[in-house]
């Protein structure tokens, strides 16, 4: 075991960079993210926000830099590795398997099987356990679903939403990525899915990287926001010591 | 979310009734034929050629090659691939079980092993252009169509091999108990393990997965590339063992053998409702598709009509199976 100091920050990322071919994604991202506390991660389009999102969850390889969790550094080659390590990452219109059940999606990558070593060798999924495991998980969450047995193609946007951010809270140990979580919902539906990041940062402790666009959303649920603007990292912001205007200017470039 | 389930997304009755057309539609098709062929060769022939267990029995047989074939190209299909090389994949793993079984001494169930072992080869060889150089399945397979079946021509010299090992042909050809032909306890077989396959296993659902969506599916940690690699292996390996079947039927194996399986099979999987676009696929819908091309075959040749016309319909039937699931995803999906 290596011992957390209490001030090891969760996450750590230093210098980041990535390149594309000729085109420089992100151009040197440094910051501490501090367990238990909400970090907004904003930009303007093509700023760099998913790329390095996907850097931290194991799709892209960053082309130089570090980044560690719990001290430790980490080097992801695929999406197993990271949500191995504890990170989960809820992916704009990615996040779930539309032809396939609640349960089923919840569980997707991570199935338990039946019938002892025949069922591990062959696969044979265990529905029954994997149905009743999720809806107990997604109750505890307070989110309601009407059956896991249901189909994502029939749910509204909110409900994907919920079952997709239940799913990423049932596997993660450490830090949850949301990739624009209220950009395809409603007004109700939005208040419902930051009350509950809100709640889990409270009531217990869990540590948040949020994508977004929306600087009301992002001023009421972040602790800090780090504004990427063309790769670069222009800023890292306490929300007590800024303004939605200032957040803005940086994002705009009005302000350097 | 709570207490916001949107009511008008939830199955109304008309999507609950274009689903159930949709899943089940198909099994009355084949009714509909069946008592229509009864009806029809009697009154037009003075004689029941059609309900008789001789014929019925014949029309299984011939659905079974191609039902073995197309639970493989269900998989292939729900994962949002497609597979135009079986015809001549069959071809060419019925030569080369020919080849082994008339100059190299091996036993019938060493041929068989030698079928499926060329079929599963031929399928991973489509896996690998697809996975690995990142070809596109229809561009990969129509390539190693044309592979295949030259491989198949160059091994037997272009013509059919005959004279070879007669307890192969005993043994996967004629008839079992109550006389059903044994290519037809085989297509039955495959459809229950395919069955069980797709909706109780892991590789099943990650076959759903990726035609669903492959990008989420490899986001969630599934090494898809391996699972595509499984998927058009498994496809190789019933087309392998329909291939065995064939050449013990036919006593030969011709290296044309097997041309235009793949329309057979690819329109048995979609008319069965198996969406071409991925993420939906249906063993049981399949194995009545292939029965419903045979009994097109079987009817048209009771009712004397030129067998011409039979690519023809089985290839309208394509278009008619996917333009149905085009207009029901547009009926049922809420954006």
């Amino acid at each position: 075991m290596v011992s957390v100091s209490e001030n090891t920050p969760l996450l750590r990322v230093e210098d980041i960079t990535k390149s594309f071919g000729a085109v420089q994604a992100l151009r040197g991202i440094t910051f501490d993210l501090v367990r238990g506390t909400v970090m907004a991660l904003v930009g303007d389009n093509g700023a760099g926000k998913s790329t390095l999102a996907k850097i931290l969850s194991g799709v892209h390889p960053p082309t130089s830099g570090q980044f560690y969790l719990n001290g430790q550094s980490c080097r992801f080659d695929r999406p197993a590795a990271a949500l191995a390590a504890g990170i989960e990452t809820v992916y704009q219109n990615l996040a779930l398997i539309e032809e396939l059940d609640v349960a089923d999606n919840v569980y997707l990558g991570r199935e338990t099987t039946r019938g002892g070593a025949i069922g591990r060798l062959f696969g044979i999924l265990d529905r029954p356990a994997m149905r009743q495991h999720t809806a107990k998980a997604l109750s505890q969450l307070h989110i309601k679903i009407p059956a896991p047995t249901l189909a994502v193609r029939k749910m509204s946007g909110g409900q994907r939403q919920a079952v997709a951010i239940g799913r990423a809270l049932t596997w993660g140990r450490e830090l949850f990525i949301l990739d624009e979580p209220t950009a395809a919902l409603g007004v109700d539906e939005t208040e419902q899915v930051l009350r509950m990041i809100e709640r889990l940062r409270e009531e217990h402790g869990l540590t948040f990287i949020i994508i977004s666009h929306n600087m009301q959303d992002v001023y009421r649920i972040a602790d800090t926001i780090v504004v990427l603007r063309q790769g670069r990292h222009v800023a890292t912001l306490a929300k007590n010591d800024t303004t939605p205007e200032e957040i803005v200017a940086y994002i705009t470039g009005a302000k350097e | 979310m709570s207490e916001n389930a949107t009511p008008s997304l939830l199955p109304s009755p008309t999507n609950r009734v274009l689903e159930f057309i949709a899943r089940y539609g198909i099994i009355f098709v084949l009714v509909i034929m069946v008592v229509a062929l009864s009806i029809l060769t009697p009154s037009l022939r003075g004689e029941q050629y059609f309900l008789t267990k001789r014929n019925l029995l014949q029309v299984a047989l011939q659905a079974s090659i191609n039902s073995v074939i197309a639970v493989g190209m269900t998989f292939i299909i729900t994962s949002g691939g497609i597979d135009l090389s079986v015809g001549s994949m069959a071809g060419f793993a019925g030569v080369v079980t020919a080849i082994a079984l008339r100059d190299y001494g091996v036993g019938y169930l060493g041929g068989f092993l030698v079928a499926v072992g060329a079929g599963t080869a031929c399928g991973l060889f489509n896996g690998l252009l697809i996975t690995r150089a990142n070809l596109r399945p229809f561009i990969a397979t129509l390539g190693t169509m044309g592979i295949f079946r030259g491989l198949a021509l160059v091994a037997s010299d272009g013509r059919p091999i005959y004279g070879f090992n007669r307890r192969f042909i005993d043994t996967f050809s004629g008839e079992t108990f109550f006389d059903i032909p044994k290519p037809v306890i085989v297509a039955a077989l495959v459809a229950v393990g395919g069955w069980l396959i797709l909706t109780q296993t892991r590789f099943g659902k990650y076959t759903i997965a990726i035609g669903g969506n492959e990008e989420t599916t490899g986001l969630a940690g599934i090494p898809i590339q391996r699972y595509k690699l499984g998927i058009y292996a498994l496809g190789g390996f019933l087309t392998g063992t329909a291939a065995a079947l064939l050449t013990a039927r036919l006593s030969s194996a011709d290296p044309i053998a097997g041309n235009l399986f793949e329309l057979d099979a690819i329109a048995a999987t979609v008319m069965g409702g198996t969406s071409l676009t991925g993420g939906e696929g249906t063993i049981l819908g399949t194995v009545v598709g292939a029965l419903i091309i045979s009994l097109v075959r079987n009817g048209m040749n009771i009712l004397n009509v030129q067998s011409f016309w039979q690519q023809f319909v089985i290839g309208s039937v394509i278009i008619l199976a996917v333009m149905l699931d085009q207009w029901r995803k547009k009926q049922v999906r809420p954006q």
